[in-house]
């Protein structure tokens, strides 16, 4: 059987490389935009930063694709797809068959309609070859356009190399769909500290320049800057999949089984619009976790073995300068839309935060700053299992009293609640 | 990946919780000895017959591999399931979710650890080695009517002390 993968990102070596795990005998074949082996998306920043090495951020090399017999195709786009004679095509002109085929190509950068955005000294941070023309980039002052981890983490990166670096967020605070206002104005005190101008509340205008960047114009301020990064989040890539006549939503629609509504395509990672385990709405989750959990279900489907996608789950954490912050489950913004009474859990020890979003008494979120982040685990499985905040304060008195081990983790839930 | 079949067995008559075999792992992976940093732990009970030795099952459908945020917990070729040092953050999750209390933190880092069966010495895990006088922990083979026994036992446990 012959498998085409398309995207060579974390999803879709992860379905290649499952597939290898369970049987050897099917053809693989990844065809990538790219012309490098899967790298880690994430830790480009860190690359940016100088913490880590170039080497450091690649997932796999060359040899391991040779020594488990998967064709690579690099620097071919994929612009179709016959679901009827079975074959995709790319830019190149290059006519690929497969048996099966994984959407796994994730998702394109979203470029706001700013003037000037395609001057000289714009950048992007998503993808290697950008970051590297960032890295090689000499500038001293820098504008970050939008403030998610991507461009949280990349102006962390820039402030290393030594530049002036300004965050400009258009809502309220800075990673606005990770965390509350309460946590984000802790976070972006702690960023003005370090010396990250940090701007919310701002809309981007125009960026100066003829064909270089000289400066940025917000409604509020202009900024004097040689570089811009934009950060403005990513769309899932759903083109692709409508020119085979696939369903998509936001994202591509996949069932239980992340199979597409045309037969023998799959879906999994950045590109699809999957649910939220823990609440069953619908919703785009593009984080790492997520996508290799999706991969490893995407190859176990095509083995043969029938596996149920449960849903995606929210979890991320920043690490910037010396501050941990995680974050899990959903805001309380984003609570709203849910019935039931939510409640808010606070607690604040010198510069550590921590809160907890409960809906009917059970955890459904929450996010934290510094010692309370290293001890999260504990409230995002409590979210999992569904335990009920109230029943533990009822039977407090048990638990400590007895001393089980498989109690244990229950008692410290209880210190973190403060009973 | 063959996924080898074998796996500690714990019979908590035998066991006098004399803690020979918290030391013989804690000096196995650390050389030293602490009960801190084994990775059983004995639940030792006054007025009893019995202490049971808590160790990783090594459940089939693993829940601290579903639960792990950052996708540590890995199933070794051995059966075993066990942390990555490198990604692990310390969050706790595994220690809270699972079902017998095995994960036990490690007091340096704050990550959690498991049995990994002492993969890397052919000789086999050293506990089991440091119990052959009681016998509690002996290794066996996974098959199901042992797995079913071991179901039975731990649902009767769960009755009697929760």
């Amino acid at each position: 059987m012959k498998i085409v993968i398309i995207g060579n990102g974390i999803a879709g070596n992860q379905v290649a490389f499952t597939l290898i795990q369970q049987e050897s005998r099917n053809e693989i074949c990844i065809i990538s935009a790219e012309n490098v082996p899967e790298y880690d998306p994430c830790s480009l920043p860190y690359f940016l930063g100088g913490d880590v090495e170039k080497n450091a951020i690649f997932r796999k090399k060359i040899e391991d694709y040779d020594h488990h017999n998967i064709e690579l195709i690099f620097n071919n786009k994929v612009v179709g797809i016959d679901p009827e004679a079975k074959h995709v095509t790319t830019d190149k002109g290059l006519q690929i068959n497969y048996d099966k085929l994984v959407l796994a190509h994730g998702g394109e950068l979203f470029i706001p309609p700013i003037e000037g955005i395609d001057n000289q000294g714009v950048f992007s941070c998503k993808q290697l070859f950008e970051t590297e023309k960032l890295n090689s980039h000499q500038g001293r002052c820098a504008v970050v356009i939008g403030s998610g981890a991507i461009g949280i983490e990349a102006a962390e990166a820039l402030k290393k190399k030594g530049y002036e670096v300004y965050i400009i967020e258009l809502l309220d605070w800075i990673l606005p769909t990770l965390f509350d206002e309460p946590t984000a104005k802790r976070l972006e005190a702690a960023m003005e500290r370090y010396g990250i101008n940090v701007c919310t509340g701002e809309k981007v205008l125009k960026i100066k320049g003829e064909d270089r960047v000289k400066g940025v114009v917000t409604d509020q301020r202009e900024i004097e800057c040689d570089t811009v990064v934009v950060a403005t989040g990513v769309i899932p890539g759903t083109k692709l999949a409508e020119t085979a006549g696939i369903k998509t939503g936001r994202g591509i629609l996949v069932n239980e089984f992340m199979q597409t509504n045309v037969p023998d395509i799959y879906a999994c990672g950045d590109c699809v619009e999957t649910i939220d385990a823990s609440t069953g709405e619908t919703a785009i989750f593009q984080l790492k976790h997520n996508a290799l959990e999706q991969g490893k279900i995407v190859a176990k489907n095509i083995s043969g073995k029938q596996t149920i996608y449960l849903g995606a789950h929210a979890f991320a954490r920043t690490n910037f300068f010396k501050t941990h912050a995680a974050s899990f489950g959903k805001t309380l913004q984003g609570s709203k839309c849910l019935s039931g009474k939510s409640k808010v859990f606070e607690r604040e020890k010198g510069g550590d935060y921590l809160r907890v979003i409960l809906l009917d008494g059970k955890i459904i979120g929450g996010q934290a700053i510094g010692k309370y982040a290293d001890t999260i685990g504990l409230l995002i499985s409590a979210m999992r299992r569904k335990d009920d905040i109230n029943q533990l304060r009822c039977n407090w008195k048990n638990i400590v009293r007895s001393d089980l081990t498989y109690l244990l983790p229950q008692l410290r839930l209880g210190h973190i609640f403060g009973l | 990946m063959e996924i080898r079949r074998e796996q500690l067995k714990i019979d908590p008559k035998k066991c006098t919780a004399c803690h020979q075999c918290t030391t013989a792992c804690s000096i196995m992976h650390y050389g030293v000895d602490d009960p801190n940093f084994s990775r059983i732990k004995i639940l030792q009970f006054e007025n009893k017959d019995f202490n049971v030795p808590i160790i990783c099952m090594a459940c089939e459908n693993p829940i601290c591999i579903d639960v792990c945020p950052m996708n540590t917990r890995v199933r070794k070729s051995n059966g075993t399931i066990v942390t990555d040092t490198e990604t692990c953050i310390g969050c706790k999750a595994c220690l809270y979710i699972c079902p017998v209390g095995s994960p036990v933190e490690n007091p340096l880092t704050g990550q959690s650890m498991t049995c990994d069966m002492c993969e890397d010495d052919p000789e086999g895990p050293w506990c089991v080695k440091a119990c052959h006088e009681h016998g509690a922990l002996t290794i066996c083979e996974i098959d199901a009517q042992i797995t079913q026994v071991a179901r039975q036992q731990a649902g009767r446990m769960r009755r009697i002390f929760s």
